[in-house]
């Protein structure tokens, strides 16, 4: 069955992938005035897209994966990208090609917050030495020309105190992951200066239109990610020396470009189906031991739910004790917070609480993460307890108490176990909707399941493969999290247990 | 074991109880009787506080239930409370029902709890339902595991709210005859009912409540052999009156009409009876005609469930003379009234003039 339900989203997908792009092909950049041109949500581009030309369609993404996504499946007809990653993707996807030469090139800085000049002014100090000693060339060299993907050992001994360094993983050569590390260019950089510094590097992975904010907030002490030193962002950050000149290019599909004429295939689309889906497997899952990221990420999601729906449900259980007091002391704040939170958006929710609540404090991701569906689920199951509660006949309640139970007796022995049985279906329809929307948490930094999709295809350009793994995975997730509901659910069930019994 | 003083109960303006004195003595039955809404579950209910009273006192073996310091839950323990939707709980079984309040109350272990819960539910008779759900249980066996639930607490007393009311009344008599039951047993019992024949038989005491006070107490022989007010009167023996002033000789007979049909289909009387009723009425009203102009006449039907009596009453200020005897007697209405008539009584007296017929049954 599910090997069905993945080859019926792969033929699909596949399906969109060759449709025909609009409109004639692309001799020259200028083409592009009137049509649809793909860019890094957040970057230089889009200020350079609408300043050229005014009257193209401009498409924002989050990821250089989903721009890739995007230019493959023909959501757009070309899209800008940094010359040196554009590199890396063509070198392993031959559908894609070049369109015009440079574009425009920027240098690339590191982005501290603006009070901190102190480490601002160490950073150029590194930078210059690096660049005297000729460090800084041979790593161009090793990670823009030769493609070497190794890690140099870089001597740091007895590290004391932590760097934070916020990055974005857009791909070889400046950030990416292998074999469950991070590696690349910036990666080496930041490492350096750390030794430097003699402090122990830690880094946060960040989408790159969070990364601005992230060190405006102080939750990351400086960002590299190949970020163009503009006038604008100078504005909110303040910038190092650059470290890199970076041109911008565009790029799309060879069948949409005219330079590459009409012969252009597919290397792969030769091969039967099975062996491209084995291959897809190998490079998406086994190579470089990403299972170890899907792993990670997997198990994220899982401590996300189960730790928010946990404390969801006590403070639930607390809101619903509020929400049904007497005293408009109690119910007046437990019905503003369940209206209010039933009204946020939860992406909304975990953004105001990772960059404004806890601004200038350091906490894991992850815990926001937790605290924020928690929140959220909170409202929820408050309401779902409270009809639960309403459901159960007063006069249980009365029988109890009359027999000589205290309230808190009664509610425990009687209201709740009927309570419990009358919930549980809805309860878990809700719970299972949680699963699925931690699936934003990447905006924090918390590398969950769809994070890590979007890091693999980051690196292996592939769009297809890892979304629909990621897809069955949250089957399977919220498929074993409701069975495990629909075991409590049978075993709190009296009749059953009367039944179980007899047996 | 259980005094009463002053006891009374409002909601906003609405007073329920005004002021209630009583004393519950051990080993009583005590029956609470009265009409509808006059305050006879609330008093109850006040008993075991799950209404708090307003005003007054409540002892219970000597403790003061409404002081601060009272643990009522553990006075609740000795006086629990059977009523008119049972209440069972739902979720358990019924035997869980009775063994769930002294498992958890009292610390019984287990076992003992089970063997005692099936004692008690042989003796109300529904043993053979242990294992089932009170859904699954007819009303009258939701009772009796009721019932039986708060026997399993030892209680020192039962207080029974309208415990047949809820029940199809072919089920009344089950659960009738296990309080019977208990009653002969010694068990001490508050019991509000509806049931007058299980009140008169078994109880010891009766209070009739009315006006938010108990207005009449006695024994069962006093109240419904020979009570001695009024309202208790009409009560106990079932008394149904329709009343209709006539102010001028020009009145709506026809609406009159309509009520009084209205008032014997209500209470189901024969035919013939009604017909009876009507000629009657139609006759003395003739009679009465010519003093309509400057006396109005008061009209009052009045059938006793209990006697099977239906009277018709007549009634006007000033002392006048019989209107039947002063005239022709005769005359053919006359004829027809004494023939309907079972007895015929005038009197005049205090300023007032009644004249009273019964009307026979055939």
């Amino acid at each position: 069955m599910i090997r069905f339900i993945f080859l019926a989203l792969l033929a699909l997908v596949a399906a969109g992938g060759d449709a025909e792009a609009a409109g004639a092909k692309l001799a020259q950049v200028d083409d592009l005035k009137d049509r649809r041109i793909g860019v890094l949500q957040g970057s230089a581009h889009v200020e350079y897209v609408e300043k050229t030309w005014p009257r193209a369609t401009l498409l924002q993404y989050n990821t250089p994966a989903d721009l890739l996504l995007a230019v493959k499946t023909g959501k757009v007809d070309a899209a800008l990208s940094d010359a040196e990653p554009l590199r890396e993707v063509l070198r392993e996807d031959k559908t894609l090609g070049v369109l015009g030469g440079n574009l425009f090139s920027f240098p690339e800085g590191v982005g501290f917050r603006k009070e901190n000049t102190a480490l601002l002014e160490q950073f150029n100090r590194f930078l210059a030495d690096l660049k005297k000693n000729g460090v800084h060339a041979e790593m161009v060299d090793r990670w823009m020309e030769k493609n070497i993907t190794e890690m140099p050992v870089i001597a740091n001994p007895n590290p004391g105190g932590e760097l934070v360094v916020g990055i974005s993983d857009g791909g070889l050569p400046f950030v990416a992951i292998k074999d469950g590390k991070l590696i690349g260019f910036e990666i080496e950089l930041s490492e350096r200066f750390a030794a430097y510094l003699g402090k122990k590097v830690r880094f946060t992975n960040v989408d790159f239109s969070g990364l601005i904010a992230a060190v405006a907030t102080g939750k990351v002490d400086m960002i590299v990610a190949a970020i163009f030193i503009t006038d604008e962002r100078k504005q909110s950050i303040s910038f190092s020396d650059p470290y890199y000149e970076e041109a911008t290019r565009v790029f799309g599909l060879k069948k949409n470009i005219a330079a590459y004429g009409t012969s252009i295939t597919d290397a792969d689309s030769g091969l039967p189906f099975l062996e491209r889906a084995a291959a897809s497997f190998h490079s998406n899952i086994i190579h470089e031991k990403r299972y170890l990221l899907l792993w990670e990420g997997l198990k994220a999601t899982v401590l996300i739910s189960i730790f928010a729906t946990i404390l969801g449900t006590l403070l639930g259980a607390l809101v619903c004790y509020m929400r049904m007091a007497r005293l408009s002391a109690l119910n007046v704040p437990a019905r503003i917070y369940i209206g209010l939170m039933r009204g946020m958006p939860i992406l909304v929710l975990l953004m105001l609480i990772f960059y404004v609540v806890f601004a200038s404090v350091n906490i894991d991701p992850l815990l926001v993460a937790v605290i924020a569906f928690a929140l959220n689920f909170a409202a929820y199951s408050a309401e779902i307890f409270r009809t639960g509660v309403e459901g159960i006949p007063t006069g249980q309640t009365e029988a109890g108490v009359a027999m000589g139970f205290s309230r808190l007796g009664t509610f425990f022995h009687i209201v709740l176990p009927q309570t419990v049985q009358r919930i549980l279906p809805v309860y878990r329809g809700e719970f299972i909707s949680l699963v699925k929307m931690t699936s934003i948490v990447g905006y924090i930094a918390v590398q969950d399941l769809t994070k890590a999709s979007d890091i693999i295809r980051s690196r292996t350009f592939d769009a297809f493969f890892p979304l629909i793994l990621v897809a069955v995975l949250y089957f399977l997730i919220a498929w074993m999290l409701m069975l495990a509901l629909e075991y409590v659910e049978r075993a709190t069930d009296p009749q059953r247990r009367r039944e179980a019994a007899r047996a | 074991m259980i005094s009463i003083e002053h006891l009374s109960k409002h909601y906003g303006d609405l007073c329920v109880l005004k002021d209630v004195s009583a004393e519950i003595r051990k080993g009583e039955v005590v029956s609470i009787i009265g009409p509808s809404g006059t305050g006879k579950s609330t008093f109850l209910r006040c008993l075991n506080l799950l209404e708090q009273p307003s005003g007054g006192a409540i002892h219970v073996d000597g403790v003061d239930i409404l002081a601060r310091k009272t643990d009522i839950a553990k006075v609740r323990q000795k006086m629990n409370m059977v009523f008119q939707s049972f209440n069972l709980f739902s979720h358990l079984s019924a035997l869980e029902n009775l063994t769930i309040a002294p498992i958890k109350l009292k610390g019984l272990d287990r076992q003992t709890a089970r063997t005692k819960a099936l004692d008690l539910l042989r003796l109300v008779g529904v043993a053979e339902k242990a294992d089932h759900f009170p859904h699954e249980l007819s009303g009258g066996q939701q009772q009796r595991v009721a019932i039986a639930r708060c026997l399993a607490m030892d209680p020192e007393i039962i207080l029974f709210d309208e415990p047949t009311s809820a029940l199809d009344p072919t089920m009344v008599s089950e659960v009738l005859s296990v309080m019977r039951q208990l009653a002969r047993d010694g068990m001490t019992m508050a019991v509000v009912t509806h049931e007058m024949e299980f009140a008169r038989d078994v109880s010891n005491r009766v209070f009739y409540m009315d006006e938010g006070l108990i207005y009449e107490e006695g024994t069962p022989e006093e109240i419904f052999g020979n009570p001695k007010k009024e309202k208790t009167r009409a009560f106990v023996n079932r008394i149904r009156t329709w009343s209709y002033r006539i102010g001028s000789p020009d009145f709506d007979r026809y609406a009159m009409n309509a009520e009084i049909e209205a008032f014997c289909e209500k209470h189901i009387l024969p035919r013939e009876t009604r017909y009876n009723l009507a000629l009657a009425i139609e006759e003395i009203l003739e009679i009465y005609k010519p003093d309509l102009r400057t006396a109005a006449l008061d009209l009052a039907v009045t059938w006793s469930e209990k006697t099977d009596a239906l009277e018709v009453t007549f009634e006007r200020s000033g002392e006048w003379p019989n209107p039947l005897e002063s005239d022709q007697p005769d005359d053919f209405g006359m004829r027809i009234v004494r023939r309907v008539a079972e007895a015929i009584d005038y009197r005049a007296a205090d300023g007032k003039s009644r004249l009273v017929i019964r009307i026979g049954k055939n």
